[in-house]
């Protein structure tokens, strides 16, 4: 069969950069605080849920999870609502400045998320927004909404502009052409960026700390808090990053079957 | 049909007026701090001495390199893996729909999920060295180390999807006849690596901006000293307060964003007269 080993050998190599590294990280998390896990170990000597179970008693850790999905939530309707009328305004109208509006548009993703942070933090902290949820939904939202007006215009752009013309000249009001010809052929890239917003969201770190850490604890914040602290508790480390990780995967992984190709996630982030 | 110019700004107010307010507007007085002109702290008027300060303080001159040293490095470890496995995945091969799914996972793989799995793998006493100490091997210094190679292991691994996304769909839009008897590697020299450029440059720009700003994963696995620049800057900001420092900080870094964004668009741009308004 043609190309058997390349389809080995890649196999093998994602087995090897990515299964096992989720393996023994998933094995820390079921190491049985009785037993421990240590050094000429391979495995650990006790395996148990006893970590999975104290997460339902981890009142902090329950609010981190509750808060990120909410911030998260808050984030991709927030960008939603802002980016389409921006987006369709860039895939369906000519006008003179476009390139460079849409370089400007695209300059969140290139500057480090860092950087973002100081600047929107320094004035949050003069408005009085820092440490709080809402400063942190608007921090978050500076780097979301460049891939959801991107995606979403790659989208509208996709829509034969005949088939608006047509319905337009006979006698569709620009509502009935919405809801019927642009809203039926664009939803499967609204879908998809509205869940690559959600999981940019959830997974996103550098602002939401620089702006709310250590009030706004989301996931990520307390992963940082649990790793970089004095003592570093690994199987609590490997949990939160299931409890990350896990959503964050499949909802990646429905939002690429939603595309159903590379191209607009390749538009979001690879056509400047 | 026309539409007017009224209802063209009320569509782009929303999606751009945004990042007016909360990119442009902070980055704006980001640069009058650090040029001594906020109004926290001191209101000293006009004053350069934040970056003379940032560059004469050997501190942050080893910061600077060291932002450096973790953005090139990984870059061109991204690049050595991604453009043969984008080219490696431009052919066909049992099971390549799943491939193509599942190697894109560490694409949203936060920067400390990464960190936690190199310190759980390759750290003293980690899964790595006790697979190899049965059969008499151990390994370097990993995390932690005056290389960074844990870093650098860490921010490549996160990178590299990345890179063969955007270096596929370049290689992907080529079409590449072989009918006339070229051999793949003749084809992949002289048609596609040419072709694929302004891909290839977009993937190695972005990557190498991405690592500049890196924070979490330099913090977690870098060495004590020298720490890169992203983390004396928040250090600055938010343990000594010290906000004139951190936004000089924050625009050199910015400063070189902006460098490498328009290069990047000099380059396309020039690239898509040449080829007939053809690469996008």
């Amino acid at each position: 069969m043609k190309g058997r080993f390349l389809s080995i050998g890649l196999y093998a190599s994602l087995a090897l950069t990515l299964l096992a590294p989720m393996l023994v990280a998933a094995l820390w998390s079921l190491v049985d605080p009785k037993g421990g896990w240590f050094a000429p170990d391979i495995v650990p000597r006790a395996i148990s849920l006893h970590h999975w179970r104290a997460i339902g008693l981890d009142r902090s850790l329950l609010n981190s999870i509750g808060l990120s999905v909410f911030i998260s939530l808050s984030v991709t309707a927030l960008s939603g609502l802002l980016a389409l009328p921006t987006a369709y305004a860039l895939a369906k109208i000519p006008f003179r400045a476009k390139r460079a509006i849409e370089m400007f548009i695209l300059a969140p993703l290139i500057v480090p998320g860092l950087i973002v942070g100081i600047g929107i933090g320094y004035l949050f902290f003069r408005v009085g927004l820092a440490f709080s949820v809402p400063g942190v939904i608007l921090a978050q939202t500076i780097g979301t909404l460049p891939f959801m007006i991107r995606i979403l215009s790659a989208t509208l752009e996709a829509i034969p502009a005949d088939l608006i013309h047509a319905a337009r000249s006979l006698g569709a009001s620009p509502l009935q052409v919405g809801l019927h010809i642009v809203a039926p052929l664009a939803w499967p890239g609204f879908i998809a960026g509205g869940m690559l917003t959600f999981v940019s969201s959830f997974e996103e770190f550098e602002k939401t700390f620089i702006v709310g850490a250590p009030q706004v604890e989301t996931l990520t914040v307390k992963l940082w808090a649990v790793l970089g602290g004095k003592v570093m508790i690994f199987p609590n480390a490997a949990v939160v990053t299931f409890i990350v990780l896990v959503p964050t995967v499949v909802i990646f992984f429905l939002a690429e079957r939603a595309m159903r190709n590379d191209g607009a996630l390749a538009a979001g982030m690879g056509k400047l | 049909m026309t539409t007017s110019r009224a209802t063209l700004w009320i569509l782009l107010v929303p999606g751009v007026g945004y990042l007016v307010l909360f990119f442009g507007l902070p980055l704006v007085l980001a640069l009058l701090t650090s040029l001594g002109m906020g109004t926290i702290g001191t209101n000293d008027g006009f004053t350069l001495r934040h970056y003379a300060e940032l560059f004469s303080d050997s501190v942050y001159r080893d910061g600077i390199r060291y932002s450096l040293y973790i953005s090139v490095v990984p870059t061109l470890v991204s690049l050595a893996v991604a453009l043969p496995l984008a080219v490696a995945l431009q052919s066909t091969f049992p099971g390549k729909k799943l491939f193509l799914t599942l190697y894109k996972v560490p694409l949203v793989v936060p920067g400390i999920v990464a960190a936690f799995i190199v310190m759980i793998l390759f750290d003293r006493g980690g899964e790595m060295s006790r697979l190899l100490k049965p059969l008499g091997l151990s390994l370097p210094k990993l995390v932690r180390d005056d290389w960074s190679l844990g870093v650098i292991i860490a921010l490549a691994w996160k990178s590299i999807p990345f890179m063969t996304l955007i270096i596929g769909g370049a290689l992907a839009s080529i079409p590449v006849a072989r009918s006339l008897g070229a051999s793949r590697l003749t084809v992949f020299w002289q048609i596609e690596l040419p072709l694929s450029l302004p891909g290839i440059t977009a993937a190695v720009l972005l990557v190498f901006v991405g690592s500049t700003g890196a924070f979490a994963v330099p913090s977690l696995l870098g060495p004590i000293y020298p720490k890169p620049l992203s983390v004396w800057m928040y250090e600055a900001a938010y343990q000594k307060n010290d906000w004139g420092l951190a936004t000089a900080m924050g625009i050199v870094m910015s400063a070189i964003a902006c460098a490498v964004l328009l290069a990047y668009y000099r380059v396309t741009h020039g690239l898509r007269r040449a080829t007939g308004g053809e690469v996008r």
